[in-house]
């Protein structure tokens, strides 16, 4: 009798596989659900807070006035010389500008006719040169 | 008991189980019905045009934190698929800015040809409103077009 019972044996030498599906189907449910994509990409900017003016020495800013036709002009501090170039320009400018006195400030003046491309090129170039203390402004008169 | 070979102990050829081959094919079926049907973001995107920028980086801050404002070429201002005129939108925001603990941040989708005019008006309400923390959304640019320019 128990070589009988020995014979066959009841436990299947198989690792069952049944159950399978259903696990890699939660794996997969579970990293649909959780997932989002990180589409939003842009250029980063913290707004002051309402009411908040910061008192600054002109000689701490670099004047970046936008024009309608994408041409910025450049004006440091007190000194009334204009200076013109492209928005891709900016980056070397504002590393040189800022080695030579790392308290600067870029105030960006755009034109209110300027299209949001240009002032986004000079953004885009301040950012690239991690400039962080940046003032966004339209230009008045 | 048994006699080996003598054909009694024949095993049932129906199986004990229930068929399982095919659950992988409802399964994949319910799958894509609810990718399908799945809406992730409450409003559509915008008729606009990118900016594009070198140094665009991804927003540090989860989906749900984030609010998409997005003005088209016209300067019409759109929040959650609905146009709002200019002076409202602090008003509109003001509330949402509260009720996320001031953890919002506000993702602006400006066509790149908007004129800044309304741009300034646009972040003038945003400081109204309180927020802090804005991003200008734009396409990052190929670095090949970069090199080029």
């Amino acid at each position: 009798m128990a070589v009988l019972n020995a014979k066959k044996s009841k436990v299947s030498d198989e690792v069952p596989t049944s159950s399978m599906a259903d696990i890699a189907f939660l794996l997969l449910i579970f990293f649909l659900v959780t997932t989002t994509f990180p589409k939003d990409k842009g250029l980063a900017v913290v707004l002051p807070e309402p009411g908040e003016e910061a008192q600054v020495s002109q000689k701490n800013i670099l004047h970046l006035i936008v024009q309608p036709n994408g041409i910025v002009e450049v004006k440091r501090g007190e000194n009334e010389q204009i200076q013109r170039m492209r928005p891709q320009e900016i980056e070397g400018l504002w590393r040189s500008a800022v080695s030579a006195n790392p308290n600067l400030i870029a105030a960006v003046k755009t034109h209110p006719q300027a299209p949001y491309k240009y002032m986004m090129d000079v953004l885009d170039a301040l950012h690239a040169a991690h400039a962080e203390r940046i003032s966004l402004q339209i230009l008045e008169n | 008991m048994s006699i080996k070979g003598g054909g009694f102990e024949r095993k049932s050829k129906a199986s004990s189980e229930v068929p399982s081959s095919s659950m992988a094919d409802i399964a994949f079926l319910l799958l894509i019905f609810f990718m399908v049907t799945t809406v992730f973001q409450a409003d559509r995107d915008r008729p606009i045009v990118w900016p594009v920028a070198g140094a665009a980086q991804k927003i540090d801050e989860k989906q749900k934190n984030i609010l998409m404002v997005w003005m088209e070429r016209d300067g019409s201002v759109f929040i959650n698929d609905q146009g709002y005129p200019m002076e409202d939108v602090s008003t509109v925001i003001a509330p949402l800015y509260a009720a996320s603990e001031r953890a919002l941040v506000i993702s602006i989708r400006a066509d790149r040809e908007v004129p800044y005019v309304y741009m300034d008006a646009l972040t003038q309400e945003l400081v109204s409103a309180g927020v802090v923390r804005v991003v200008f959304a734009a396409q990052l640019e190929e670095s090949m077009q970069r090199e080029r320019r």
